[in-house]
């Protein structure tokens, strides 16, 4: 394999595991986020008034949990999402046709359309809980991007599915 | 597999071993192998052509067709 692509495979390595320490880490701000819903609601609930960023400050509780449950299965399809990655990138080193890799890029799809599919809620109570200026209404929601997205992955693994099958016949040639 | 490979036979016929045959047209000895078990999946023009040579044979003689029933 020429050295250009060594870097740009251990560049992405490291951009991988970069990625996982920050969801790692947005993990972390939901759970906490969670805890002081329970602990300091009060004062969160002032605090939120004051911004003007949320249509009712007082009743909004169960939003919030709700919001910051679709946000930690999000973070957890995108770890997986990640994993999936790094095995990829593990054996684009050596061998990337394989059919492993292909269900590998399947399973990201999927995962893709379940993270789309969560960002729908994500997007309505966000919508109903914050006025809609503000940023905190925006999020979530139908995202063009993602959808390109998922259909380039989909498509990337029917490629792989072909490739595979190339290499195999291939290697039966004598 | 309905595509028979009747190397074996031709080899038995020359009095030469697979060994020999693969040191004669510059085929790997694996390879060879897994075109007289029957595995290989395809078999490139110039393999055959090595091999009719050597074997002072014609394709039909090593390649049969049986139908899977």
């Amino acid at each position: 394999m020429p050295s250009d692509h060594s870097t740009l495979l251990g560049f992405t390595r490291g951009l991988l595991w970069l990625m996982l320490a920050l969801v790692a880490a947005a993990f972390l701000f939901v759970v906490a986020s969670g805890g002081a819903l329970v602990a300091i609601w009060p004062d969160i609930a002032v605090e939120a008034k004051n911004s003007q960023v949320f249509v009712d400050a007082e009743t909004m509780r169960p939003q919030l949990f709700a919001l910051l449950g679709i946000l930690a299965a999000i973070l957890a399809a995108a770890v997986y999402v990640l994993r999936q990655l790094q095995a990829l990138v593990a054996s684009a080193a050596t061998d990337p046709f394989i059919p492993a890799n292909a269900g590998r890029l399947r399973r990201i799809g999927w995962a893709l359309v379940i993270v789309q599919l969560l960002a729908l809620p994500l997007g309505w109570v966000a919508g109903h809980i914050a006025v809609s200026t503000s940023k905190f209404a925006n999020m979530g929601g139908l995202d063009l991007n993602s959808i390109l997205a998922i259909l380039l992955v989909f498509v990337l693994a029917a490629v792989f599915e072909r490739g595979a099958a190339m290499r195999a016949e291939l290697e039966g040639t004598v | 597999m309905a595509i028979v490979v009747k190397l074996d036979d031709l080899l038995h016929a020359k009095r030469m071993t697979l060994t020999d045959l693969s040191d004669r047209i510059g085929i790997t000895l694996a390879n060879l192998s897994i075109l007289k078990t029957g595995k290989a999946k395809a078999i490139r023009f110039s393999t055959l052509e090595a091999i009719c040579t050597e074997l002072d044979c014609q394709p039909g003689d090593l390649l049969a067709f049986e139908a899977d029933s």
